[in-house]
């Protein structure tokens, strides 16, 4: 400000009517996509980093797994993608979380709390932003496992794109977890130590790398109730073809029930006053 | 008359852990008034800030912002409130203009009002030449202005201003004080924290002192320098007069006074500038003759010391002194204040209303 600025005499303007929910998500999906996309060297990386796992997984498990235990017919190539289409989400989640923690460190976040918005918008804006990431993460995925391994989807294009829909949400549901966990703790040190007890879990005590059946017990327990495995079971019989059974269901049931119950959280945690 | 207090606050408490930062907070302020805040650091300024911005709830008391109660209607309250805190509230990745636009759409402008908003604020803030550059490229004092534009976006009826002037230059200062008289007069409520007294003495139509989370007394600048204590009288007597002769005539009539021996000077307390006179004839009749005699009114930072000296866990009044930036030069001589002085007045500090 300077003194040149003349009298600084403010005619009384009629205020604005506060932006709606649906005009709210916009403006601050808009801000959190740049936010994902500012730097183009993460960006970069992050979607680099499926493909890094397609390779290193295809080779280190594949060359252990017996064929005899994949379902008949079917390559590890074609185990693998479609179950890696969901677990990749599981650090894509996880650096969603972190981005948030920082976002909620930042003093705009701050000024949200002193205007007329709805707070969990932020963290839907949030969970959108980082979930086009992971789009994009999955569609070069697929190209990856073709370009590389000839990977061809048994159910067709419609099957792949059923299988890429699937796990859309899958990790739209997965995201919401390190949404609540970071709008609940907001360090990020804390937030990653949690994270590794969750993600670790959730990505190994499924039926993601290797079939249920040739677990030990215990962990074929976990597995069986891990969301992840019910998402990877869908989205594999989508990418293979023949019949596709109850595992879609299930997989969806299981992603829209833990996304309730995450929002619900994540809602509560943020509006927690800042200071306490 | 009472309708046109915009903030209103009843034995507002908070507490964090073993800190209580308020301990029942009263306040009003009207339609158009400006609320200058003092205190020491940890005095609680920032805390009631926050609470009447809705940032944090009050452990218990009550308190209505623009007619809506803080806790039961924060939504109504944040539509009506412009907030710039102490710490800059503001995205770095995003450009000066950027940032104002995003806060502007939330208040529920179109596109182009948000933009028409933004220009007027970046030029009124003197950030236009920066308006395209990332936040987090500004200097300290472009980044405050950023905040304390963004805290305007909205146009609001109450403004929370928490150490606006911190890291301001002079012009940007002297723009901000004038802005806020400006919005004043239009009929803003202000309520402004500060530690700079001069800014609380040109700015605040009244002013609130805190201390330990209680109120330590509130009133126009003009009050609280009457409670406080006297001003004060420095003369000096001519050549052939004797200093030790004055003070004790000054002393047998009710002053006592201070020789300060290297200024050649004699400094009395005086109840107000009457008292002119009246020392002029005691020493006049004992032979002293006068040659330079000024009155000064005390000053708010006597009057701050004063209240503050108050507080069960304020620094000492000269610790506090060191922390204080330097203020501007005064007009006039500032009153001599000794330790046992401003401890005598703790005595009659007047109840908090
Ligand atoms: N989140 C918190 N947790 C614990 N104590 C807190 C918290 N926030 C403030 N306090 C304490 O409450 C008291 C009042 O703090 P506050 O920030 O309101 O002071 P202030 O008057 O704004 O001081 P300053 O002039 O330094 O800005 C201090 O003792 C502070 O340590
Ligand atoms: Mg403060």
């Amino acid at each position: 400000m300077t003194p040149s600025a003349g009298p600084a005499t403010e005619e009384r303007v009629p205020r604005w009517r506060p932006a709606g929910r649906a005009a709210q998500l916009r403006v601050l999906t808009a801000r959190q996509i740049r936010l994902v996309y500012a730097d183009r060297r993460v960006v970069l990386f992050s979607v680099a980093q499926p493909v890094v796992m397609l390779l290193l997984i295809s080779q280190v498990f594949g060359s252990l797994a017996d064929r005899s235990i994949l379902p008949r017919g079917v390559s590890y190539i074609e185990f693998l993608l479609p179950a890696l289409l969901v677990t990749t989400g599981i650090g894509t989640s996880q650096s969603a979380g972190v981005g948030l923690v920082r976002d909620m460190e930042g003093g705009m976040v701050r000024r949200f709390r002193v205007l007329p918005l709805s707070l969990p918008m932020v963290l839907v804006a949030r969970s959108i932003a980082d979930l086009t990431r992971s789009g994009m993460q999955l569609l070069v995925l697929v190209v990856a496992g073709h370009l590389l391994f000839g990977y061809r989807a048994g159910g067709g294009a419609v099957g792949l794109v059923a299988a890429l829909a699937l796990s859309t949400v899958v990790i739209w549901s997965l995201i919401w977890i390190f949404i609540a966990l970071a709008a609940w703790l907001r360090k990020v040190e804390v937030l990653s130590s949690i994270g590794f007890f969750v993600s670790f879990p959730l990505m190994f005590a499924s039926s993601a790398f290797v079939p249920v059946d040739v677990l030990p017990g215990w962990l074929a327990a976990v597995a069986t109730v891990n969301p992840v495995s019910h998402a990877v079971e869908a989205s594999r019989s989508l990418a293979l073809g023949g019949q596709v059974g109850s595992e879609v269901t299930a997989a969806l049931c299981a992603a829209l029930g833990l996304m309730a119950a995450m929002t619900v959280l994540a809602a509560r945690a943020v509006r927690r006053p800042p200071d306490e | 008359m009472a309708v046109d207090q915009v903030i209103r606050a009843t034995g507002l408490r908070k507490r964090f852990g073993a800190v209580q930062a308020l301990d029942g907070v009263d306040l009003t302020v009207a339609r158009g008034e400006i609320m200058g805040l003092l205190g020491h650091n940890g005095a609680g300024k920032t805390t009631l800030v926050n609470v009447l911005s809705t940032l944090t709830p009050p452990t218990s008391g009550t308190a209505s912002v623009a007619g809506f109660d803080v806790a039961g209607r924060p939504d109504e309250v944040r539509r009506r409130i412009g907030v710039t805190g102490q710490f800059a509230a503001l995205d770095e990745e995003l450009s000066g203009h950027d940032n104002l636009v995003l806060v502007a759409r939330l208040c529920g402008a179109s596109k182009a009002q948000a933009a028409g908003r933004a220009d007027e604020l970046l030029e009124a803030f003197g950030l236009r030449a920066a308006a395209g550059r990332r936040a987090a490229t500004y200097s300290g004092g472009m980044r405050r202005r950023l905040d304390l534009a963004l805290g305007l976006v909205g146009r609001p009826d109450v403004l929370f201003l928490d150490e606006p002037s911190v890291g301001l230059d002079l012009p940007s200062r002297l723009g901000l004080w004038e802005r806020v008289q400006g919005l004043a007069r239009d009929g803003t409520a202000v309520l402004l924290t500060t530690q700079y007294l001069e800014e609380a003495d040109r700015l605040a139509d009244r002013i609130t002192v805190l201390g330990a989370g209680r109120v330590l007394a509130s009133g126009t600048a003009v009050e609280l320098k009457a409670r406080a204590g006297s001003g004060s009288i420095s003369l000096r007597v001519g050549p052939q007069g004797d200093r030790t002769v004055a003070a004790e005539a000054l002393g047998r009539a009710g002053f006592p006074s201070d020789v300060d021996d290297g200024r050649g000077e004699l400094t009395v307390p005086a109840g107000d500038s009457a008292d002119l006179a009246v020392v002029i004839r005691v020493l006049d009749a004992v032979g002293q003759n006068v040659t330079e005699i000024r009155y000064a009114e005390p000053s708010l930072d006597d009057v701050y010391l004063a209240f503050t000296a108050t507080a069960p866990d304020a620094p000492a009044p000269a610790a506090a002194a060191l922390d204080r930036p330097p203020a501007p030069a005064p007009a006039r001589a500032a009153p001599r204040i000794t330790l046992p002085e401003a401890e005598r007045r703790t005595g009659d500090t007047p109840e908090t209303p």
